[in-house]
């Protein structure tokens, strides 16, 4: 029990007196994945709504191949982009590896399979009438698409959360293509790794009850929200 | 009446897997009168009036709309800015009240203040100012209906289309329905309505209409008058025509 | 009657729609813009999990920082990963421990300007009670041929690195190739293994550094160790220009010329963990006083 209790104790320490490589740690981790996830949920809301609502060739076959890239392994996509972005690589003259672009690149083919998935899910149970209805009052098929989405956003909200949620703990593409440089792509989660390896547990820990800390904020607020939809129902 | 706003339609031609559905040689819908039409389950009333609202495409279609007679695609814009269609449940935006009859004039990039405005004497007009702020979805079935007739009204539509309003619905609401009909019937309005019983017609003065095997015909008179002779809603509701 | 006023005409609306998604476009770029400011030159270099864990870059890389002006980005791979980076040309400088590999680097053309830095060696862990009777064995090979008659657990990196690659050369000298549930491939870092090997009261061959950094928390002991055999050289090696001509091969050849230095050396022959010495100066062995 000793065993688990003094590290604890150590890591609230480390959190509570502001321990700067811990916060820097933290931050880049927020910076990063907050970035990935604003800039993939537009375009994949966007695609999800037209695999929803167009019907093109290859619709489905589209919508097959994302739900499974949603099944990827984190270390695979981080070894793809690593191939694509290394000097060597197609795109090496960027010069993103081992930079934090690198790692919000990754996560942003991290998440981007997820949120089309469940955006497409969540449209797809939006009433028909609802697009139907907002057409007839005179909106064009952009806002119309706005307003569906308004419709829909709580189950929008869960795909995000739930996109968000994967890339902040993931940790083989951060760790692949951002290499775990201390201050400038060490996140959370390869930090984690890093320390645990080394024996220093109670940095491990600390780290953990941060994400632990993050994943109950989300799961209360979206828990919030279904009450107060529940409720005006 | 004003020759000029009706909407005619001609040679419309729809088929579904093969089915076909519709073949229509000319409808008009003229201002100031509603059309009464009728169809068994199935029968492609629906089909019709989202065609008519531009809101499903047909296989053929030509528009007669301002003079000019033009296929169904060059018009579908046109039409979906001035026919409204309301289903059989209107649907109500996950809103207040307020935000849904203003949704229309609010897309249509109307000014806030005027809308505002709008939707307050809209609101009044139809009843609803005790829910005003309420979200849409707890409203009741009459109520949700005069909120989406009165969505509809502050687009001035020129056409309005209502989809088997009254199926399945108490005396009171029928008599709401037809009296708010008759209240926003104007010489720059028509209105066309569909339901599967005739018996169900309130509106001596409608024009009846049949759909049967994908064709319009006029129904016969006699069928007005199955059922018990009724009083005008107008009458007993005390409200002039 | 609502008036018919109420209708805008057609460009006001449009003009409106246009100006809102101009402005959220624009918060949006802002939002995701990277606002990087102007990096002070950028070394990066790549070597192994157990110099990371040694805790002797923390040292001495700030000294040399502090005097190139250069910042140094470490990134700690297995010695194969690290070599694949330089060959890649994701880092300037590699700094690792794998001198048939290392050699294999320069003739591929992938590197340039091998110095030899400094040596540790490797010592061969396992449980007190010693059930192999490794400790009284003459030679490395010897002990880990004990190892394997006795059906001992031995736990491998497992992961082509360093120490890896030093521990696979073991076992071809004593004429044995290893396999069977004894032999566990954990394909991790040094720090993991010993944690596994402490777990499963097992046998493993590790650099003295990390065993250093690692001693106080493993129940196992040090049961063979100052063969020659166990020999472990560092050296620093320029990725070659000449194939990443945009590559730091200046700050490379600033970082391998330091390194070599006397004051370089000193540093290293100075660096201590729990009061023993970790590292053996080899481009100047005895750096003395500065």
């Amino acid at each position: 029990m000793d065993a688990l209790l003094q590290p604890t104790q150590e890591a609230f320490h480390l959190l509570l007196t502001g321990d700067t490589d811990l916060w820097t740690i933290i931050g880049i981790s927020f910076r990063v994945s907050l970035k990935a996830i604003l800039f993939a949920t537009p375009f994949a809301l966007l695609l999800a709504f037209l695999l929803a609502y167009v019907s093109f060739p290859g619709r489905r076959l589209l919508l097959s191949v994302f739900e499974t890239l949603m099944a990827l392994p984190a270390v695979v996509v981080g070894l793809l982009i690593y191939l694509l972005l290394s000097r060597n690589g197609p795109l090496g003259d960027l010069r993103l590896l081992f930079t934090q672009t690198a790692m919000v690149i990754g996560q942003i083919v991290l998440c981007f399979p997820l949120l089309v998935a469940m955006g497409y899910a969540a449209i797809r149970s939006a009433d028909r009438r609802a697009w139907e209805t907002a057409l007839t009052l005179g909106a064009g098929r952009p806002r119309a698409m706005l307003t569906l989405i308004h419709e829909v956003r709580l189950g929008l909200l869960v795909a995000v959360i739930a996109g968000f949620g994967r890339i902040i703990s993931e940790i083989g593409t951060s760790m692949m293509v951002g290499g775990n440089i201390a201050g400038h792509t060490r996140n959370i989660p390869t930090a984690i790794a890093l320390e645990t390896s080394k024996g220093h547990f109670a940095e491990g820990i600390a780290l953990g009850i941060v994400l632990v800390t993050l994943a109950f904020g989300l799961n209360l607020i979206l828990n919030l929200l279904q009450h107060r939809e529940a409720q005006a129902a | 009446m004003n020759n000029d706003a009706r909407l005619c339609i001609s040679r419309l031609e729809k088929y579904y897997n093969e089915r076909h559905v519709l073949s229509i040689g000319r409808l008009a819908l003229v201002p100031g009168r509603i059309v009464h039409l009728t169809g068994r389950n199935g029968a492609g009333k629906t089909t019709l009036l989202k065609i008519l609202a531009g809101l499903e495409s047909p296989d053929h279609c030509d528009v007669l709309l301002d003079r000019c007679s033009r296929p169904w695609r060059a018009v579908r814009q046109q039409l979906r800015r001035n026919v409204v269609y309301l289903h059989q449940h209107p649907y109500m935006f996950d809103n207040t009240v307020a935000d849904n009859l203003g949704y229309g004039l609010r897309v249509t990039g109307v000014p806030r203040a005027r809308r505002r405005q709008a939707v307050a004497m809209m609101l009044e007009r139809m009843e609803l100012e005790h829910a005003a702020q309420r979200n849409a979805r707890t409203l009741s079935g009459g109520e949700q209906q005069r909120l989406a007739l009165g969505r509809a009204w502050l687009l001035q539509p020129r056409v309005l289309l209502l989809d088997e309003p009254t199926a399945n619905m108490d005396t009171g609401f029928r008599q709401q329905t037809w009296t708010l009909l008759q209240e926003m019937l104007s010489d720059a309005l028509a209105i066309m309505v569909s339901s599967h019983e005739l018996s169900e017609s309130e509106c001596p003065d409608c024009l009846n209409l049949h759909l049967q095997d994908g064709r319009l015909n006029a129904a016969p008179p006699s069928l007005h008058l199955v059922g018990q002779e009724r009083s005008r809603p107008q009458e007993v509701l005390g409200v002039k025509p | 009657m609502p008036k018919p006023s109420l209708h805008q005409p057609l460009h006001t609306r449009e003009t409106a729609v246009k100006r809102t998604l101009q402005t959220l476009l624009f918060a949006w770029l802002c939002v995701c813009s990277l606002n990087v400011p102007a990096d002070p030159v950028v070394l990066r270099m790549a070597t192994t999990t157990s110099t990371e864990n040694s805790g002797l870059l923390k040292v001495i890389l700030p000294e040399f920082e502090a005097r190139s002006g250069l910042e140094v980005q470490v990134l700690a791979v297995g010695t194969g990963q690290a070599l694949r980076l330089g060959c890649n040309g994701d880092v300037d400088v590699v700094l690792v421990h794998a001198p048939a590999a290392e050699q294999k680097f320069v003739a591929d053309g992938c590197g340039v300007n091998r110095r030899p830095v400094m040596y540790n060696d490797f010592v061969i862990i396992g449980p007190p009670a010693d059930p192999a009777g490794v400790a009284q064995r003459g030679n490395a090979a010897d002990a880990l041929a004990r190892i394997e008659t006795s059906r001992s657990i031995f736990v491998s990196r497992g992961d082509d690195s360093g120490t890896n690659k030093k521990e696979l050369a073991l076992w071809r000298k004593a004429g044995i190739t290893p396999s069977g549930s004894w032999y566990r491939e954990a394909g991790q870092g040094m720090g993991k293994v010993l944690q596994i090997t402490g777990e499963l009261d097992g046998y493993t061959l590790t650099d003295r550094g990390t065993w250093l950094a690692y001693h106080a928390k493993s129940p196992l002991k040090i049961l063979f160790e100052k063969d020659p055999a166990l020999y472990n050289p560092y050296a620093v090696i320029a990725v070659n220009p000449e194939r990443y001509p945009d590559a730091n091969y200046t700050g490379a050849m600033a970082f391998s010329d330091w390194i070599t230095s006397r004051e370089g050396q000193r540093m290293i022959a100075d660096y201590r963990i729990d009061g023993e010495v970790l590292f053996t100066p080899l481009a100047i062995p005895n750096p003395g006083a500065p």
